[in-house]
């Protein structure tokens, strides 16, 4: 007995850490917690999670939170606050919110049930118009909306549905209950950032995350896939993610999705409408495009029928929809739904359309657009949060986030009250509720932070699916009103923790049904333009990093004689190639810091490395993150500042070999469909021109031996020379070598071939069995180059060879993505006046 | 009185536009004050594709497709139309304003028709409160819905400079507003506006004008123009009344609807996008012949 007893006040360092974090968290008076229920004890789930994670020594928490946070920075997650021109790095909460699964039960029946009423309702909205006609929705109530799209009234989604994917946010309101705060059915976003923060979370702590058993999100990814490919009309159909472009804030994430689901990426101009399709263009023509995922608004996407003004869309896209020829998920005009104006409506149309009640309630939220609710909110205003009836901001408040009369002038307050008297259509009053907190890791304790978590829903053909977790937004400030990415929030993951454990079974069709393939299709033209063009930068790149390697090897003396003459021309190649702005009289050193990362010099290798990055973010769905981490590598590098010789060459060393090790990543990682062929026809085109204008400098009629000697050193050859000729370079040899040789993999000859059989390797675009120009161009140069000899090959020849190649680079262009970045756009006709 | 219309519109291009998708809304209605007698529309070059269908607003819109290159672009639309419209008196009695706003905001429908579908704002009529407040200036309270239109419209006539110069169609209401000047489709913006500011029903409408040539003068081929004026919802039974800001009066015998929408972009009567010009002409020549 006595023994027991000391073995039971005996408590373990685990226990007391838990102890201590507990006893150190304070929470918020009057809000409920995640972490410490009502009764003021921890809940089961933060226990279980906590006693776990209390094993872990404080020094390799801290090395996992590093490594989660390095994951993400490499892995280049990042968003893009609205107004902002650059990509913000994400923040992840260290801590998941936890969720047992008893009461995620709940919580999911409450949003599938809302998702089912939803698209009732939408059916109703746009199709016979009961609802508004029979007076269960004002019609003030959907006119308001800018997304209450007249365009496609009484047109039945192809499809079957309105929507496809759903999601809502949510947050335990102080009766401890969860509320419905809003609802996304236009594009809803968070879908791929969850999927990216479960993937850094479990990595992070892959022990303590398999300990808990938590629900995985995987297989609901596959059925919102699945669903897709089921709402088309054809057995394999091509789905496409509409993405407004790079500079959407939310542009990572359309790119993570694409890639994780297998869709094409596409803009607005790599679509076409040809007679009642949408095709979408690519190197072999127009093909097909059977679902449009879009993460567009509805009203930028077309510019014929809806805003005149929008880049983002296709002309003519409204009319296919209305023709039946390709399924929009979510349906354009879904967002309509949104509107706060409606949410007092749904309790009753839940009664009325599903006949029973609605299992989440809904923050409170009154309508000024009907006397009663006006009256009420104009006699109480300091007791509301004022909010556009319609969403965006306040009617006459610009700004984000509500009005809360009570913060306001006395001025203004009238001007809130004319408004809501005049237009009350326009406001709704919602009650001021906060929201529960849930526990955050600040400097080795766990402290409370308000949250709001969205839910997402996929819809299939057993019903509505919602992803165990979701994506969860973490205030920083303990004002728990308003939580947007945009105002400095971080993110969280979100587990569904279980008592048993997790069926690891997934949805993957059983493997008869799934027809094996090889190609995933044809490149987007744009797409291989990208790829065409990410090539030439990183080669052209590669090339200006030699010659600034050359010119600083600090063994030289510059002097007189011939070797002042090739440092010469090594500047002046510099000074052409934009690669510095100095003058030709400039010290060698101050040149070669300049061409390695001056910030204004478009051909600076940092800036051609800039460049390479920019384009490659257009590729996100299709480089590999190990290659994308590698040119993220280069571009910080080249931006750190060296002062001196050795700084350049080790910079410009280190660089050339992460160039090597991209290309290596590419020629091993790289499926062989057509747009790695794009990739290496960039990189070889680039380096058959670069090639020749070393020689046409360095390989002249009265080239010196140093001149010959930097020629082997810039075109990577000096063993090759040394193993055959025991003789210091000389000029027919020389030539030869970097020119003709088609067995040295950096002679222009060798390119030249290597373009022929990608070019050949293409699909023809006509067929009346005529060669096609490219192929023309790069048939005469193989042909030229095979026949020529070294003795021949004069200044005046190696121009000409020069010009040849660029023509091939440009015939390539216009030949595979006359869409590409640099076609010319649709544009508007002028309006009359 | 029956009118036959044609209006032409060109454009000519700077260079060959190897493609054209445009929308036409170039028929004119067929409602309660006019009957549309012919209609046909020539297009040169040859469309690929024509089809028509009605829009949302009850206007038949015709899409064509050109897909052969060409530098001029000539859309030559011919009607005959039968007008016998009647206005009220502008003096008229009419329900009060607070009201009519009151029914709207209750109404029951979303069709075309129905108020509650130009009471808020729209893309090329936002909904600004220098505006408002010059509106509400013609709608002291308990004002006849009638009696405040017509004193807006007058005040928009005599406060605001006809200038054809001054605005294109991307012109933003607010510069007009401040600068107090434009052309019809300006004046009908800035009242309709001013009006949905206030929570009241005002529509856009396109269309023509019966001009008269000076005493004495004949009248000059394709002189006239296309124009553009406001209909007001003044109430359940009175319904739809035409104001024509341009020249302050109620819309009867010499206005002929082409289109209803919520403003311009709705009913803009030649509209498309065209793939290969850098630089386009816009010519536009109306003629309205009085038939009888």
């Amino acid at each position: 007995m006595a023994g027991d007893a000391a073995q039971g006040s005996k408590i373990r360092p685990r226990d007391r850490k838990v102890a201590q974090w507990t006893r150190d968290y304070v929470r918020l008076p009057g809000i409920p917690d995640e972490f410490i229920g009502a009764d003021g004890a921890p809940r089961g789930v933060w226990s279980r999670f906590l006693e776990a994670f209390a094993t872990l020594s404080p020094a390799d928490v801290e090395r996992r939170f590093g490594s989660a946070d390095r994951h993400l920075r490499e892995a280049g997650v990042t968003y893009r606050a609205p107004g902002e021109s650059t990509d913000r790095a994400w923040s992840l909460s260290h801590v998941p919110l936890l969720i047992d699964d008893v009461e995620w039960q709940q919580i999911s029946a409450g949003i599938a049930q809302r998702a089912t009423l939803l698209e009732r309702v939408l059916h109703d909205l746009y199709g016979e118009g009961r609802l508004v006609a029979e007076g269960a929705v004002p019609a003030a109530a959907i006119a308001g909306s800018a997304e209450y799209l007249r365009a496609v009234c009484g047109v039945p989604p192809p499809g079957g549905r309105y929507l496809y994917l759903y999601a809502a946010d949510i947050g335990r309101g102080p009766d401890g209950r969860w509320w419905v705060l809003g609802d996304r059915t236009q594009a809803p976003s968070g879908a791929g950032y969850a999927l990216e923060n479960r993937l850094v979370l479990s990595r992070a702590f892959t022990d303590l995350y398999k300990s808990m058993n938590v629900e995985r999100v995987a297989p609901f990814f596959e059925a919102f896939r699945d669903a897709l490919r089921a709402s088309a009309d054809r057995d394999e159909p091509r789905i496409g993610l509409l993405t407004p472009g790079t500079f959407s804030e939310t542009y990572f994430e359309h790119a993570t999705l694409a890639r994780y689901l297998g869709f094409l990426l596409v803009e607005g101009d790599d679509l076409a409408v040809q007679g009642d399709r949408v095709h979408i263009r690519t190197v072999a023509g127009l093909k097909r495009l059977d679902v449009l995922l879009r993460r567009v608004d509805s009203n930028s996407l077309d510019p014929l029928e809806l805003d005149a003004s929008s880049q983002l869309g296709v002309p003519g896209l409204i009319d296919v929809l209305r023709k039946n020829g390709v399924v929009i998920a979510n349906m354009p005009g879904s967002g309509v739904i949104e509107a706060r104006a409606l949410l007092g409506f749904l309790p009753n149309l839940s009664r009325r359309l599903l006949g029973e009640d609605l299992k989440m309630p809904h923050i409170a939220t009154w309508w000024c657009g009907q006397n009663a609710a006006r009256e009420e909110v104009l006699a109480r205003l300091d007791d509301f949060a004022i909010e556009g009836a319609y969403g965006g901001s306040v009617p006459g408040f610009p700004g984000n986030g509500p009005v809360l009369a009570a913060d306001l002038s006395a001025a203004d307050r009238d001007r809130l009250r004319t408004a809501i008297g005049n237009r009350g259509i326009d406001y709704v009053g919602q009650e001021l509720v906060r929201l529960s907190t849930t526990p955050v890791w600040d400097n080795g304790k766990l402290a409370p932070r308000p949250f709001v978590l969205r839910v997402f829903a996929a819809a299939t053909a057993n019903g509505w699916t919602i992803m165990p977790g979701g994506f969860c937004r973490i205030a920083e400030r303990l004002d728990s009103r308003a939580v947007s990415m945009g105002q400095g929030a971080s993110a969280a993951d979100v587990w569904v923790v279980s008592d048993k454990a997790v069926s690891t079974a997934s949805l993957l069709p059983a493997v008869d049904t799934v027809r094996i393939r090889r190609i995933a299709g044809w490149v987007p033209s744009r797409a291989a333009d990208n790829l065409f063009w990410l090539g030439r930068y990183l080669e052209r790149a590669e090339s200006t990093l030699r010659l600034v390697r050359a010119l600083s090897v600090p063994q030289r003396d510059p002097g007189k004689g011939p070797l002042h003459q090739s440092i010469d021309r090594i500047q002046r190649l510099l000074i052409t190639w934009g690669a510095t702005s100095l003058g030709a009289r400039s010290q060698p050193a101050k040149i070669a810091i300049d061409a390695l990362q001056g910030e204004e010099d478009f051909g600076s290798a940092l800036s051609l490395v800039r460049a390479a990055q920019r384009t490659a973010t257009s590729l996100r769905e299709r480089l590999s993150p190990d290659a994308w981490q590698v040119i993220t590598q280069m571009s910080d590098r080249l931006a750190q500042k060296v002062d001196d010789e050795d700084g350049v060459v080790s910079a410009a060393e280190l660089t050339l070999q992460e160039l090597a090790s991209f290309a290596g990543l590419a020629q091993e990682n790289m499926n062989r469909a057509a747009g790695w062929r794009f990739l290496k026809m960039g990189r070889r085109v680039e380096r058959a021109i670069n090639t020749t204008r070393f020689a046409r400098q360095f390989a002249q009629d009265d080239a010196s031996g140093e001149d010959l000697d930097i020629l082997l050193t810039l075109g990577d050859c000096q063993i090759t020379y040394r193993s055959r000729y025991l003789l210091a370079p000389l000029l027919a040899p020389v030539r030869d070598l970097v020119v003709l040789d088609p067995y040295n993999p950096r002679s222009v000859a060798f390119q030249v071939q290597a373009l022929n059989d990608h070019i050949g390797s293409l699909p023809a675009l006509k067929e009346d069995g005529l060669i096609e120009r490219p192929q023309r161009l790069a048939v005469a140069l193989q042909a030229m180059l095979t026949t020529a000899e070294a003795s021949a090959l004069d200044a005046k020849s190696l121009f000409a060879l020069e010009q040849d190649l660029l023509t091939l680079a440009d015939a390539i262009g216009s030949h595979y993505f006359p869409h590409g970045a640099s076609a010319m756009r649709p544009e508007k006709l002028t309006g009359l006046a | 009185m029956i009118y036959d219309i044609r209006h032409v519109t060109t454009y000519s291009y700077s260079s060959q536009v190897s493609f054209a998708r445009c929308s036409l809304r170039l028929k004119p209605l067929s409602d309660a004050g006019q009957r549309l007698i012919s209609h046909s529309v020539d297009i040169k070059p040859r469309p690929a594709s024509r089809a028509s269908r009605v829009d949302f607003f009850g206007t038949d819109t015709e899409c064509i497709l050109i897909e052969v290159p060409h530098r001029l672009l000539r859309i030559d639309s011919r009607s005959r139309v039968d007008v016998s419209r009647k206005a009220p008196a502008r003096d008229g009695g009419s329900p009060g304003w607070e009201s009519v706003r009151e029914a709207a905001f209750d109404s029951s429908s979303l069709s075309a028709g129905a108020p509650i579908g130009y009471v808020f704002a729209s893309p090329l009529a936002p909904i600004q409160e220098a505006v408002t407040r010059y509106a509400v200036q013609s709608f002291p309270p308990g004002r006849g819905i009638l009696a405040g239109a017509v004193d807006l419209m007058h005040r928009v006539r005599t406060e605001f400079k006809y200038d054809a110069k001054a605005t294109v169609i991307s012109t933003p209401l607010q510069e007009v507003f401040e600068k107090r000047h434009g052309v019809c489709q300006d004046f009908a913006h800035v009242m309709i506006a001013g009006l949905r500011g206030l929570g009241l029903p005002a529509a856009y409408v396109s269309g023509y004008l019966r001009t008269y040539p000076p005493p004495g003068q004949p009248r000059l081929q394709g002189a006239d123009a296309t124009h553009a004026w406001v209909s007001v919802w003044c109430g359940n039974e009175t319904g739809w009344i035409g104001f024509d800001p341009t020249n302050d009066i109620l819309v009867e015998q010499d206005h002929i609807v082409l289109a209803v929408g919520r403003d311009f972009s709705d009913v803009s009567p030649v509209d498309g996008v065209i793939v290969g010009s850098r630089k386009q002409k816009l010519a536009v020549a109306v003629d309205v012949l009085p038939v009888e």
